[in-house]
């Protein structure tokens, strides 16, 4: 005891007031400040990017919503029609039909602006092709006045967003200043006018030349596909894994070896799976190309590491002595998993799966390497089965596709796509806070 | 003057209901419990005491072979309860365990109803026919657990509700509620505080009527109030067994002494 | 077994009951020896030093008792400290007692004072008084020292205090035989040596004590009674 005796050579705490701060407690208190600050700093680091990113993503992303279209009133008579339909180019003598219509309607809001064919050609593409689909689809329509609304061309829509403006502005084969005046002019007259571009949501992919038509929808269906089959195969493999590893099976190399091996499969990279999905489920086992169900296997692997590391952290916060509490009045060793334990480990599991289907709704390159290109997402599929195995493309791979593509009314549509994703992705997470919510129990 | 001490005592010799034939038990390499040999009694409470570590709780959890739920551990000798020996390849220790009752250290109800906790044990042991009849197994335990008072008008809400004593007092009606012959108790009042103490205490004694009751306790008051019985462990050796009031009073061994009386030792 | 607790404050406590009654023993053994010197030299201030004496005795008898008291509350004492425990008090209620008869000699002594001289008489008491103050000394050593041996040694010895208590009864039934005017006196010393006797008896009880606070058990009645006055005829 002599040892701890109080008159050691260990200097002494000299004994001042309370009220005054010694130069120590100052440099402690300083350094808590100055640490303090930091975090402070870090935070406002980050909340400023997060805040970058999402007004970014806005700007460029909401012109995506929006399109400009041409709404011209058009009755075509039966003389006309046939008249047309009997010359050599057809869709020129619709055209010409249009402009008359365009010109009156133009003349009527008393707007003298001359105009040509040409120039109505920049402004809304080949007009005379749309007009002759429809009539000759809807003959009982001849004679009647009917209301066009015609999608404008991407400059055009670049030039009512703002995107492309008069300064600089130099005469090109696409569009002319004299354009941009007819354009104004047909502002005024409440003809041209921007509205919600419902296609977006619920379109599939156009042509390079179209982007005006180019819409997410067929790539949110593919996306929602490969989402089942993910949750559907993931979720009960990785749980049942995860149960097994935790609760069942003995320590020893084996399951050390696996184990290891899960943690590194998560860290492998997506681009990995896959070449892997490729080699295994295409070019093996012949499944479809670019269809849902492959990306859904590829993701399913991809998925899985996650979902069973977080499945068996949370299996392992489960208090022992609930298993303790089962085991002792003599439950056997999966009804205390199954009856006590999995219950518990409900919301982390939950979690931690949401969390897996959120990483796999926002992959791109395994589903590059399987065919699942932006491109492939033409239509809807026929049936739900059909969903699973005709080609589509997924959100992510539809962006990038977007994003590679030369005219700049594309690069919109890929921010568009963003918000898109970002919203189904922020859905999943409120989902997997309320599941949380709902499963969550004190022990 | 001897008759009439054994008589209050209540220490008269009763049937054996575990005895315990050279008890080793291995964590790995670790020799945690040596050579252990002890009878214990049916009606009877049986305290085990000793310093941390020294292989009560080990040994304790050897009684309805919780140990094999640790893989590591393992375990040779000879334990029999009514002869018949519980480490035999016959044996199902999920059946063993329905015999054998255990209360843990920390209350530890599931989170469920107060209800529901009760019922559980009768439920996969099928030892309901009815709703009448599960009904009845919750309110006799819950009765034998001394809390039906307590909880008669709130069977449904959940347990973990209950303060620290009365969950306790839950998980003992818990593991009654199984019809166990023996029940283990771990440390059962180490998270409580006195009172609930004293109430888990008196619910033991009472519980001695018709079990064979074993309580690990880091108390030696608790050992000397509750039990008949005490054996002290240390470094993994039974030091000494025998009846209580002996144990605390004359110890034989050097060992005891220093223990019970609080001297480094 | 180490003899330190693991709460020091524990062994201060016991060796400071200890302690006290280390010092009642002393002061009851100095009555003792006082009284009789006080009847031997007929000194009458002695005696009265005596008679004052005992209520220092009687107040560390009840702080003892306070004391161990506060001990079994606090440190609910078990095995080894809870016999040492008890036979302090064990120890203290005797002490307390011998000093009673201690003073009841120097009561007794002031009477024999004014009366006439018995010869003989006081050489026994002396003997008597010297060796029970040895056995009581004898077994404050014994019990200090945790010494079974010399506690079975002190139970022996009473013995011998007793055969001089009869020896004594004899001389004075001879001397009241001889001279009636000796009666008064001769009774007052048979109570003198009937005290004497008696704390040799309270002296075993002590010695036994030290054996139960050391073994755990009490010595069996192994000591026939050598008090022959109350069974025999003279």
């Amino acid at each position: 005891m002599s040892d701890m005796s109080m008159d050691s050579a260990a200097p002494r705490r000299s004994s001042k007031s309370l009220h005054e701060v010694d130069a120590r407690t100052r440099r402690r208190n300083a350094a808590e400040t100055r640490f303090k600050a930091c975090g402070i700093g870090a935070i406002a680091i980050g909340l400023f990017f997060l805040v970058v990113l999402v007004v970014a993503i806005f700007r460029s992303g909401l012109p995506a919503f929006t399109q400009t279209v041409l709404d011209v009133e058009f009755a075509l008579t039966q003389e006309q029609y046939e008249d047309a339909e009997s010359q050599l180019f057809k869709t020129k003598a619709y055209s010409q039909a249009f402009n008359g219509a365009l010109k009156t309607q133009l003349d009527e809001s008393g707007v003298t602006l001359p105009f040509d064919e040409a120039s109505i050609e920049r402004i809304a593409g080949k007009v005379g092709g749309t007009i002759r689909e429809y009539f000759r689809a809807n003959e009982d329509q001849l004679g009647q006045p009917t209301s066009f609304q015609l999608a404008a061309s991407s400059r055009v829509d670049g030039y009512m967003t703002g995107r492309v403006t008069r300064d600089g502005f130099q005469d090109s084969r696409f569009l002319t200043l004299a354009d941009l005046d007819l354009v104004d002019a047909l502002e005024d007259a409440g003809i041209i006018r921007t509205q919600f571009n419902w296609n977006f949501i619920t379109g599939a992919d156009s042509g390079v030349d179209n982007p005006g038509g180019a819409g997410i929808g067929a790539s949110v269906v593919g996306s929602f596909f490969m989402m089942l089959v993910v949750l559907f195969l993931s979720l009960p493999i990785g749980v049942a894994a995860s149960i097994y590893l935790e609760e069942f099976a003995p320590r020893n190399r084996f399951t050390d070896l696996i184990e290891v091996n899960i943690s590194n499969l998560a860290a492998v990279p997506s681009i990995v799976f896959g070449i892997l999905g490729l080699a295994v489920f295409i070019q093996f086992m012949h499944l479809p190309q670019s269809a849902p169900v492959v990306g859904g296997l590829v993701l399913t692997l991809m998925t899985l590491p996650t979902i069973i590391i977080s499945t068996r952290a949370s299996l392992n916060a489960v208090p022992p002595s609930i298993r303790d509490a089962a085991l002792g009045l003599g439950a056997s060793r999966m009804q205390s998993v199954f009856h006590h334990v999995l219950p518990l480990a409900m919301p982390g599991i939950l979690t931690g799966t949401i969390i897996g289907l959120a990483q796999a709704l926002g992959e791109t390159a395994p589903l590059l390497l399987i065919g699942m290109v932006g491109f492939v997402a033409r239509g809807y599929p026929d049936s739900f089965i059909d969903g699973f195995v005709e080609p589509n493309s997924a959100m992510p791979a539809q962006i990038y596709t977007w994003a590679a593509r030369a005219d700049a009314a594309f690069y919109d549509k890929a921010w568009g796509g963003i918000i898109i994703l970002l919203m189904f992705l922020l859905t999943m997470n409120i989902i997997a806070i309320i599941l949380r919510r709902r499963f969550e129990r004190r022990w | 003057m001897n008759d009439m001490r054994l008589l209050e005592r209540d220490v008269d010799a009763k049937d054996i209901k575990i005895a315990a034939r050279k008890v080793q038990v291995y964590y790995a390499d670790t020799h945690a419990i040596k050579d252990v040999d002890v009878d214990i009694e049916d009606k009877t409470v049986t305290a085990f005491i000793g310093p941390s570590g020294c292989g009560k709780s080990t040994f304790l959890r050897c009684l309805n072979r919780m140990n094999d739920t640790i893989d590591i551990c393992r375990v040779e000798g000879d334990i029999r309860i009514d002869g018949e020996d519980i480490y035999d390849a016959k044996v199902d220790p999920v059946q063993l365990r329905a015999k054998v009752g255990m209360v843990f250290q920390k209350p530890n109800p599931f989170p469920k109803s107060i209800y529901d906790n009760i019922a559980y044990g009768p439920r996969i042991h099928g030892l309901a026919r009815s709703k009448a009849d599960l009904d009845d197994i919750v309110e006799k335990s819950l009765r034998r657990g001394a809390i039906w008072d307590e909880v008669k008008d709130r069977l449904h809400a959940p347990g973990t509700g209950l303060s620290g004593g009365q969950q306790q007092r839950l998980c003992i009606a818990r593991a009654v509620a199984t019809e166990p012959e023996v029940l283990l108790m771990d440390e059962p009042c180490s998270a409580l505080d006195p009172i609930a103490t004293s109430q888990v205490e008196e619910l033991i004694d009472e519980l001695r009527q018709e079990f064979s009751v074993v309580i690990v306790t880091h108390s030696m008051q608790q050992a000397a109030r509750v039990s008949q019985k005490t054996a002290f462990f240390h470094l993994g050796n039974l030091v000494e067994y025998g009846e209580t009031g002996q144990i605390f009073t004359t110890p034989q061994d050097p060992r005891t002494e220093s223990y019970i009386t609080g001297r480094i030792g | 077994m180490s003899d330190q607790h693991i709460h020091s404050a524990y062994d201060r406590d016991l060796e400071a009951i200890q302690a006290m009654i280390m010092k009642m023993g002393g002061q009851v053994e100095a009555a003792i020896r006082d009284s009789v010197t006080a009847l031997e030299s007929r000194d009458e201030e002695l005696a009265r030093k005596v008679r004052a004496g005992d209520r220092s005795i009687d107040e560390l008898e009840y702080l003892i008792n306070e004391e161990v008291a506060r001990i079994i509350a606090l440190r609910a004492p078990t095995a080894v400290d809870l016999r040492l425990v008890l036979s302090i008090l064990k120890i203290c209620g005797n002490l307390e007692r011998c000093g009673d008869f201690a003073k009841n000699i120097a009561k007794r002594s002031t009477i024999i004072m004014a009366s006439p001289r018995v010869e003989g008489a006081s050489a026994t008491i002396r003997r008597m008084a010297r060796q029970t103050e040895l056995m009581l000394k004898d077994a404050l050593d014994a019990y200090i020292q945790r010494d079974t041996d010399l506690a079975t040694a002190v139970i022996e010895r009473d013995l011998d205090v007793d055969q001089l208590y009869n020896t004594m009864f004899r001389e004075l039934l001879t001397h009241m035989m001889e001279d009636p005017r000796h009666i008064t006196p001769c009774m007052h010393l048979h109570f003198i040596a009937k005290n004497i006797e008696r704390i040799g008896d309270r002296v075993t009880n002590i010695a036994e004590q030290t054996i139960y606070m050391v073994t755990g058990e009490m010595p069996e009645e192994m000591r026939e009674k050598a008090d022959t006055t109350a069974t025999e005829q003279v």
